[in-house]
């Protein structure tokens, strides 16, 4: 990837967060510091229940995606990020929707990367839940 | 570049005939799988379309949890169906009770696990101490909520009821997107 600045070639990072109960998309600059957009499942359902689903996640990427062509992005770096830590340590199932939607939506996809927190042994975890 | 564990006895469903299946991961998913057939991992390695690769490693995963080559590779098919696995041994007490739940699971003669299927229209395979699941997403979540109740101590004539429950709303109401 060469440096140029044209505004037409920019990259930026797409941070999907996962969890069973909401997904978050925050687009970035390379650097992380700069937020250009970001978007959550209660921007496009009414029912909390649902703001996890891929079809929200679906929604928010196209309407994401709108706007970061807008903004000179042509392509996106991906790192997804489940709940982790003591939690489930896969993303929920708003974070493939949102991944292929990017892609559909015309933006390249460069590298995506498991960012969920995996506890180097901390603290003790609860004991199992029913599903 | 990502590992899976594959038990032994599936290594060579992985690998099929002559590579053949491994090869046809490889090209459907873009990928490169790095076997290991004395300890059963597995890397894998992008070398396409990311979106697809990313899949790669739950195809995997799903032959090595009993699903046979082409359901493993139906999650390529459609945008959304997903493989879920539910560890039966972290919901069990013991060995005895792992037995035990898993033949509630199954059912007499495979019933209840082939009206999990059936009424869901989901696949669901039981192996060892896991239970995958493979559909679209509404599909492998009332087969979790299935799960979770059986596993509950729930009777089987309340599983089936709420299966039949779910089974209606998924081909009446064909409305995936939130009603409003």
């Amino acid at each position: 990837m060469s440096e140029s600045e044209t505004s037409r070639d920019k990259w930026g990072i797409a941070h999907v967060h996962a969890s069973f109960n909401n997904t978050l998309i925050t687009v970035t600059d390379l650097t992380g510091a700069e937020t250009i957009v970001k978007s959550s499942g209660g921007a496009v359902v009414k029912q909390n229940r649902d703001e996890a689903s891929p079809y929200a996640a679906m929604q928010m990427a196209e309407s994401v995606a709108e706007e970061i062509k807008a903004a000179g992005i042509k392509g996106l770096h991906v790192r997804v990020r489940g709940p982790g830590g003591n939690d489930i340590k896969s993303p929920g199932p708003g974070a493939q929707a949102t991944i292929r939607a990017l892609a559909r939506a015309g933006l390249e996809i460069g590298r995506i990367e498991d960012v969920t927190p995996i506890p180097h042994d901390g603290t003790r975890a609860p004991k199992n839940r029913r599903l | 570049m990502q590992h899976v564990k594959v038990p032994q006895d599936r290594i060579g469903v992985l690998i099929g005939e002559g590579g053949e299946t491994m090869r046809e991961i490889e090209q459907r998913a873009e990928v490169r799988l790095d076997i290991d057939s004395g300890s059963g991992a597995v890397a894998i390695d992008q070398v396409g379309d990311p979106v697809s690769g990313m899949l790669a490693p739950d195809i995997v995963r799903a032959i090595g949890r009993g699903f046979t080559p082409e359901s493993a590779l139906s999650i390529l098919d459609d945008e959304l169906r997903t493989f879920e696995l539910v560890d039966l041994d972290s919901h069990t007490r013991n060995k005895n009770d792992l037995r035990r739940q898993k033949g509630r699971l199954i059912g007499e003669d495979g019933r209840t696990r082939e009206l999990m299927e059936e009424l869901t229209g989901a696949e669901v395979v039981i192996k060892g101490s896991t239970l995958g699941a493979i559909g679209q997403p509404e599909e492998v979540s009332a087969v979790r909520r299935a799960v979770g109740m059986i596993l509950d101590g729930a009777p089987h004539g309340a599983v089936y009821s709420f299966l039949e429950r779910k089974h209606n709303e998924l081909t009446q109401g064909f409305d995936v997107r939130q009603s409003g």
